[in-house]
């Protein structure tokens, strides 16, 4: 009996895993200075993206977010869009 | 000796002479508590995230030091004195400071990818 090699269940090829930006690229650094970078781990409310969506793995995500939080201290990212100057 | 960088914020009103004096006054602050200033960055005025001290805008400077513990209580405690400065900063810089080689964002990787990416399409067709 010739089983049908069908594709992954549809489910499944809905996820795309993108994985690790920064693993995939060592050279990047993650900075709190460097916001233009961190503004892609932000929503548009602000918030920090997590990981299962931002695909990031737990080190780098971790430094993510350290960096986004300094660079809440100082101005450079919202911490909430409620609060943002216009 | 450790190596800090601190960025602060001074009041965007200030300009020309007042604000060279600010910055000639922090700067001494530092020095004359025996740190060496590594770097000094002047961003300029840029837009804030959000309204500080009723500040919509701010002068951003970063600067970099070598200097013990100590000297950072003084230094804090003369900015928050100081109605010239909003905000500031002091990070600790376990790796000391690093090299001033251009920092990669995020775009640029993404475009060199896509370029690498159809380099090599066109060499397998």
């Amino acid at each position: 009996m010739a089983i049908d090699k069908k594709p992954a269940s549809p489910r499944r090829r809905f996820s795309r895993r993108k994985g690790c930006r920064y693993c995939a690229e060592p050279s990047m650094v993650i900075d709190y200075k460097e916001i233009r970078s961190l503004r892609y781990f932000i929503s548009e409310r602000g918030k920090i993206v997590p990981r299962r969506i931002s695909g990031n793995c737990a080190e780098h995500q971790r430094k993510v977010t350290e960096a986004i939080k300094l660079a809440r201290n100082i101005a450079l990212l919202p911490f909430t869009s409620a609060h943002s100057n216009d | 000796m450790r190596t800090y960088e601190t960025i602060f914020i001074v009041r965007p009103d200030l300009v020309g002479d007042e604000y060279a004096a600010v910055l000639e006054k922090f700067k001494g602050v530092l020095t004359a508590q025996g740190a060496v200033i590594l770097k000094v960055d002047e961003w300029g005025t840029r837009k804030l995230a959000y309204q500080v001290k009723k500040q919509g805008r701010g002068t951003y400077v970063l600067v970099a030091y070598e200097a013990e513990p100590k000297v950072i209580a003084e230094f804090e405690r003369r900015m928050r004195i100081d109605e010239a400065i909003i905000k500031f900063l002091t990070v600790h810089l376990e790796k000391g400071l690093p090299a001033p080689a251009p920092v990669k964002t995020l775009d640029d990787v993404t475009a060199e990818a896509e370029e690498a990416g159809e380099v090599e399409e066109t060499e397998e067709a």
